[in-house]
C-alpha cells in the first residue's frame, strides 16, 4: 500500500506549477491528496510527477467581492470552508455540506477544488456548487477561464480541466433565495445528492427561478429542468405542490447508474425524496422570511 | 462517568496506548530485518502454468523471492485439516492467495518489485459459492481431504470424499418427523449471512527470524501455541526450539486466532535466513480471513399451546478455500442454533463447504451471529403466525436454569427470563416518536470455553512485588489488567505491584489461546491458583522461620502479619535463607481432570445475551436508526467494570455493523469490496445515545470468584432484535443480512 516512485515538485509560484506540469507527460497537481494519495496507493494512478500547490500563497484564501459573490480559493480545506465567516453568512448550505464530508481528517485535509478536480462522482459539493451558479477560474499555459460549475464535471472522474491547467479559484454568487442541500449515503460517500437553489422576485414570494440539481447517482451532476421550468414564476407556497405533479417525470428522466451504492430505480426514488425535502425546507425558508 | 482515584487503578495497556508508547509487531525493528511484500492471485481458480519471478528478483533492494516451489518440499499445513500449502505451488484457489514474497532491504522495494512477478494462469471452473460449491457436478476446491484428529480441537473435521465438503455435523435428538406429524403448526424459514471482515484496526503483521539454534516468532496472534505447534511441524523444529512473542495486539475478534500468516513469513526467514518482516494492509487483511457466510433453512413444529415440539435446521457454511477452524464453526452454529429453549425433538445439520473465495475463519462467538440471526428471526415468525407475542412465546419455552436444551450440553446455568426482564425493564416504556410496537427482542445461548486447559506462574519477589506468567493475549480486551487484579486479590497485594509479563511462549506455560470467552475462566483460575500456591509457599516459609503457627499468620501488602505484628517479605526470606534474596515460585494449572473431572462436560460455562432493540426507521429511504438498545448477559462476575462493559458494548456495536452494513462482498469469486474505502463499518455516530448494557453476577461460574466468560455474547442478539423491530412494525421480514435501506425500501414497497 505504498505509492510507485514518483517526483515531488513544490512550487511557490503559480506559474512554475503550470509550467512544470505543462513539461511532463503525466504529471499530476497535489492538492490535499485525499482521493490522489489513495489511488496512487492503491496503484490505480502511478504519475511521474506530483506538483504540489500548496506552498504557492493565496490559493486558499476566502474573500468577499464587489460583485456579491464569495470567492473560495480552490486550496481551501473543507474545514476551512466550514469555519469560515463569510461563507457562514452568505453561503450557510455551502459551510453545512463542507462540515459533513467524510470525517475530520478528510475534511483538514481534503480541498474544495481538490475534490471538484478529481471529479469523483459520490462527491457533495460538485451539486450544490452547480446549483449556485458557481464559475471556476483556470490558469493554464494559454491563459486564464471560467467555466461554470456544472460544465465542469464531464462524466466520472473526468473535467474540462486541462492536464496543465490549475484550478485557482471558485466565485459563487451570494444566492437571492432560499438554498437547500440534502445527501443520502450507507457509507462514507453520497449515494444520492440533491440542491435546490431559488432566486426569489422583488416581491420575496415568487420564484424568479429555480435550480434544483442532483448528483452522484450518475455520473455528473444533473440538472432536473423540467421542475426547474415549473417552479419559475410560480410562488413559494405553491412549490411543494407543483413538484409533487411533476416529480414521477422528473426523477423517470434522471440518469443513474446501478452499482454499489444501491439499484438505478432506488436512487431515481432517493433523488424525488431529497428534492420534496428541499422544496420544504426552500418554501419554510421563505415562510419564515415573511412577516 | 467513570473515575479513577488514583492511576495505579488504570489498566497499565490504556497508558501504553493512550500515550503512544504501546508496541505492536508493526513498530518492532529486529537488527538485519529484510522486508516481505506478498504476491497474491488476481484468478478466483486456475492452474498456474507458469511463475516468472526473474525480473522482480533482479530489482533494486531484492535480496530473494519465495515460491511455491521453495516451500513444496514442507508440505501443507492446517488445524483441523492439513489441507493449506505456505505458498500456492500448482493452482491457486481464491483471488489474494499467497503466490510468492518478495523480500527486500525496504518495504518500499518488495512492493515495487511484486509488480514485476508475472504469473501464467489456466482458468479453472469456479465454485464462487456455497450453492456451486454443494451442485452435482462442481468443481472441487481440493480434490482430496486430509484431516486431523484432535489437533487443535478435540475431535476435527468430518469431510465427505469427493465433494466440496469438509465438514459435516449431525445432531438428533427424538423424532423431528413424528413430532412434525403431530403438530398443530410447523413453519419453515430461509436466512442468509453474509461474510464479513473482522476489521481489526491492525492488520496481519509479522516477523519471523530464522536462526540455527531456533526459530522466533513476533506476532499479533491470539493463539501463540497454536502457531507454536504449526511451525514446528512445518519446519521439523522442537516445540522448545519456536518462540512465539505478541506484543500488543490492535484487535482480533478471531481474525488472529489459530494459524494465519505466519508459517509464511517463517518460510521467507527460512529462505533467507534473517528476520523478516510481513505487514499486511487493511486490504491485504481483508483477503486473508472473513466470517463464513451462511444460508440456513429452519423449521420449528409446534402444539396448540405454543409450546415447541421440534426444531430443526439445515446450515451451509461458506467456507472459502481453506478449512482454518470452518468445521468447529460449523458445529458450533449447529449448538448455537437451539437457543435458550425446551426442544424434546432436535434435527441439526450443519455443513461446512469450500468455495473460491476468502477462507473463513472464527470470528467472535463462532457460528453464533449466523446461528442466532436466523433462530430468533424464525421465532418471531413462528410467534406470529400462532397468534402469540414474541415475549410470551418466548416465555413459554424457555429452559430454566439447570435444564439442558441438548443431552449431550452442560445444563443451563443461567435464568435466561432474568435476562429478557432486565432488558425490557431497562428499555421502559417506548418512547413517543417511535411508538410501542418498533421494538424487537433476541436471545442467545452459546457454548464457549473451549479446551479446558490453563497454566499460569505466579512469582513472589522480596518486596512483594509479583510477577504473572502466562499466555493469554492482551488483544484491548484488558485481559493482562484482569490477571493482574486476580493475583493481586488473591495474594492481598496491591494492584500496582504486580506486573503481568508480555505474551511470550519463552516465558509463559501451555495455554490453548486467547479466544471462545475462555481466558478470565481457564487463564484467570490458573493464575488464581498459582497466586494460591505461591501464598501457600511464602506463609509456609514464614511459620518455618518465625517459628510461628501456620493459622497465625496472614498475608498483606509487603509481607505478613503475625501475632507479633508486621514482618515483611525481606525479613521472612532473610530469616529463612540467611540473605536477604529469593523469591517463591507459585504454579497453577486448570486441565480437564481439576476438580474431580467438573471441568469436562461441555461447555465449561454458557454465555447468554438478550438484546432489545427500538428503531426509527424513514420509510422514504428505507434506512433503519437504532434509537434505543439494551443488552443483559450474565457474566457470574465482573472483575473490571469499565473492560467488561466496554466488551459488551464493543459485540452489540461489532453486531450492529452486520446488522446494517457489512458484507465482504464477491462477484462470482472476485472481491468487490475488499478494501476500507468500500466496506463500512458502524461509527460512533451509529451507536444510540440511549444504550444500556447490564451485567449480572451471581458469583456462579467456574472462574474466580464465580467469573464466567464474556465477551462474545452481545453480538448475537442485535441484528435479531432489530429485525423483529422491523418486523413488529410494519410486517415485513428482510431474511438477508446487512438491512441495507435499499432492501428495507424495497420491502415496505412490495408490501404496499
Amino acid at each position: 500500500m505504498l505509492p510507485a516512485p514518483f517526483q515531488l515538485a513544490r512550487p511557490t509560484e503559480l506559474a512554475e506549477a503550470i509550467r512544470l506540469a505543462a513539461a511532463t507527460e503525466d504529471s499530476h497537481f497535489h492538492a490535499g491528496g485525499t482521493e490522489l494519495l489513495m489511488a496512487m496507493k492503491l496503484r490505480l494512478l502511478r504519475p511521474e510527477l506530483l506538483v504540489d500547490l500548496k506552498r504557492i500563497a493565496g490559493l486558499d484564501r476566502i474573500a468577499w467581492a464587489e460583485d456579491a459573490s464569495v470567492v473560495i480559493g480552490a486550496l481551501a480545506t473543507h474545514r476551512q470552508v466550514e469555519q469560515d465567516v463569510i461563507v457562514r453568512r452568505h453561503l450557510p448550505a455551502l459551510a453545512a455540506l463542507c462540515a459533513n464530508v467524510a470525517n475530520v481528517r478528510v475534511r483538514s485535509a481534503g480541498t474544495l477544488g481538490g475534490n471538484l478536480c478529481f471529479a469523483e462522482p459520490h462527491a457533495d459539493p460538485p451539486t450544490l456548487l452547480a446549483a449556485l451558479g458557481a464559475r471556476l477560474r483556470l490558469v493554464g499555459p494559454d491563459g486564464e477561464r471560467e467555466v461554470a460549475a456544472d460544465a465542469f464535471i464531464l462524466g466520472e472522474f473526468e473535467t474540462a480541466r486541462e492536464p496543465a491547467e490549475i484550478m485557482t479559484h471558485i466565485t459563487v454568487p451570494v444566492p437571492r433565495g432560499p438554498v437547500a442541500y440534502r445527501r443520502f449515503r450507507h457509507g462514507e460517500r453520497p449515494a444520492v445528492n440533491a440542491a435546490v437553489a431559488w432566486t426569489m422576485a422583488a416581491d420575496g414570494v415568487t420564484i424568479e427561478r429555480a435550480r434544483i440539481v442532483v448528483g452522484a447517482l450518475g455520473s455528473r451532476p444533473q440538472d432536473v429542468g423540467l421542475l426547474e421550468r415549473l417552479l419559475a414564476g410560480r410562488r413559494a407556497g405553491e412549490a411543494a405542490e407543483a413538484v409533487a405533479q411533476g416529480l414521477t417525470d422528473a426523477v423517470g428522466e434522471i440518469e443513474a447508474m446501478d452499482d454499489r451504492h444501491g439499484g438505478a430505480d432506488y436512487k431515481r426514488h432517493l433523488a424525488g425524496v431529497l428534492i420534496t425535502r428541499n422544496i420544504a425546507e426552500a418554501a419554510a425558508q421563505i415562510n419564515g422570511a415573511t412577516p | 462517568m467513570i473515575r479513577f482515584d488514583s492511576l495505579s487503578e488504570a489498566r497499565p495497556d490504556s497508558i501504553d496506548k493512550v500515550t503512544g508508547r504501546a508496541v505492536y509487531a508493526t513498530d518492532l525493528d529486529i537488527p538485519g530485518m529484510l522486508h516481505g511484500h506478498v504476491v497474491r492471485s488476481t484468478a478466483v481458480h486456475a492452474r498456474i502454468r507458469a511463475l516468472d519471478v526473474g525480473a522482480a528478483r533482479a530489482a533494486p533492494g531484492v535480496v530473494d523471492v519465495l515460491c511455491g516451489a521453495d516451500v513444496a518440499s514442507l508440505g501443507c499445513w492446517g488445524l483441523v485439516l492439513k489441507d493449506r500449502p505456505i505458498l500456492a505451488l500448482d493452482k491457486v484457489r481464491y483471488v489474494g492467495e499467497p503466490i510468492a514474497v518478495v523480500i527486500a532491504d525496504s518495504a518500499e522495494a518488495a512492493e515495487n518489485a511484486a509488480e514485476l512477478v508475472e504469473v501464467d494462469y489456466a482458468a479453472l471452473p469456479r465454485v464462487p459459492d456455497s450453492k456451486a460449491a454443494l451442485a452435482p457436478g462442481a468443481a472441487l476446491v481440493h480434490e482430496s481431504h486430509s484431516p486431523l484428529e484432535d489437533f487443535y480441537f478435540r475431535g476435527g473435521a468430518r469431510p465427505i470424499d469427493g465433494t466440496n465438503v469438509f465438514h459435516r455435523f449431525l445432531s438428533e435428538v427424538g423424532d423431528v418427523a413424528a413430532a412434525e406429524a403431530a403438530a398443530a403448526h410447523v413453519h419453515e424459514d430461509h436466512f442468509s449471512f453474509p461474510p464479513v471482515f473482522h476489521y481489526a484496526l491492525e492488520p496481519h503483521t509479522a516477523i519471523a527470524d530464522f536462526r540455527e539454534d531456533g526459530l522466533t516468532i513476533w506476532s499479533g496472534a491470539q493463539s501463540p501455541a497454536g502457531v507454536q505447534k504449526v511451525v514446528s511441524r512445518l519446519f521439523g523444529l522442537p516445540l522448545a526450539k519456536v518462540r512465539i512473542v505478541v506484543p500488543y495486539v490492535g484487535g482480533g475478534f478471531g481474525g488472529k486466532a489459530s494459524v494465519k500468516i505466519e508459517p509464511l513469513v517463517a518460510a521467507a526467514s527460512w529462505k533467507v535466513r534473517r528476520p523478516v518482516r510481513i505487514a499486511q494492509s487493511l486490504s491485504d487483511s481483508m483477503l486473508t480471513c472473513r466470517r463464513l457466510g451462511a444460508r440456513i433453512t429452519i423449521r420449528t413444529a409446534v402444539d396448540r399451546e405454543g409450546l415447541i415440539l421440534a426444531k430443526s435446521a439445515d446450515i451451509v457454511l461458506d467456507g472459502g478455500a481453506y478449512a482454518d477452524t470452518g468445521s468447529a464453526v460449523a458445529t458450533k452454529a449447529a449448538n448455537r442454533i437451539i437457543g435458550p429453549y425446551v426442544i424434546p425433538n432436535l434435527r441439526l445439520e450443519a455443513r461446512a463447504v469450500y468455495t473460491n473465495t476468502v477462507p473463513g475463519a472464527a470470528f467472535r462467538s463462532i457460528g453464533g451471529p449466523q446461528a442466532v440471526w436466523a433462530a430468533e428471526c424464525h421465532m418471531d415468525n413462528v410467534a406470529a403466525a400462532i397468534g402469540l407475542s414474541p415475549v410470551e412465546f418466548r416465555l413459554r419455552n424457555l429452559a430454566a436454569r439447570g435444564q439442558r436444551i441438548r443431552p449431550d450440553l452442560r445444563p443451563l446455568d443461567m435464568d435466561m427470563g432474568e435476562l429478557m426482564g432486565l432488558v425490557r425493564q431497562a428499555m421502559g416504556a417506548a418512547s413517543a416518536a417511535t411508538g410501542p410496537d418498533a421494538r424487537g427482542l433476541a436471545l442467545a445461548a452459546s457454548d464457549p470455553g473451549i479446551v479446558a486447559i490453563g497454566n499460569a506462574l505466579v512469582r513472589l519477589k522480596i518486596d512483594g512485588s509479583v510477577l504473572v506468567a502466562m499466555a493469554s493475549v492482551e488483544i484491548g480486551q484488558g485481559v493482562h489488567a484482569t490477571m493482574a487484579r486476580i493475583a493481586a486479590e488473591t495474594l492481598n497485594q496491591p494492584f500496582g505491584s504486580v506486573t503481568v509479563l508480555p505474551t511470550d511462549t519463552g516465558t509463559a506455560p501451555f495455554d490453548w489461546g486467547t479466544g471462545a470467552s475462555r481466558s478470565t475462566v481457564i487463564v484467570g483460575a490458573s493464575v488464581e491458583a498459582a497466586a494460591l500456591d505461591a501464598a501457600t509457599q511464602m506463609l509456609d516459609l514464614a511459620a518455618e522461620a518465625l517459628a510461628q503457627d501456620r493459622t497465625a499468620l496472614a498475608l498483606v501488602p509487603g509481607g505478613i502479619a503475625t501475632p507479633q505484628g508486621f514482618r515483611s517479605f525481606h525479613e521472612v526470606f532473610h530469616l529463612a535463607y540467611g540473605v536477604d534474596s529469593g523469591e517463591v515460585i507459585g504454579r497453577g494449572a486448570l486441565n480437564p481432570r481439576s476438580r474431580g473431572g467438573a471441568l469436562r462436560e461441555a461447555p465449561l460455562f454458557w454465555e447468554t445475551a438478550a438484546g432489545m432493540a427500538e428503531i426509527d426507521v424513514d420509510e422514504d429511504t428505507g434506512a433503519i436508526r437504532l434509537r434505543r438498545y439494551a443488552s443483559a448477559a450474565d457474566v457470574g462476575r465482573v472483575i473490571n467494570r469499565v473492560s467488561a462493559e466496554g466488551q459488551d458494548e464493543g459485540a452489540s456495536v461489532q453486531g450492529l455493523g452486520h446488522t446494517l452494513f457489512e458484507a465482504l462482498e464477491f462477484e462470482d469469486g472476485q472481491p468487490v469490496n475488499a478494501s476500507p474505502v468500500d466496506y463500512n463499518i458502524p461509527t460512533l455516530d451509529d451507536v444510540p445515545d440511549d444504550f444500556h448494557t447490564i451485567l449480572v453476577e451471581h458469583h456462579d461460574g467456574p472462574g474466580p470468584g464465580g467469573a464466567k466468560g464474556m465477551g462474545e455474547g452481545a453480538i448475537l442478539p442485535i441484528a435479531p432484535a432489530i429485525a423483529n423491530a422491523l418486523f413488529a412494525r410494519y410486517g415485513v421480514r428482510v431474511n438477508d443480512l446487512p438491512l441495507t435501506p435499499e432492501k428495507v425500501w424495497r420491502a415496505l414497497r412490495a408490501r404496499s
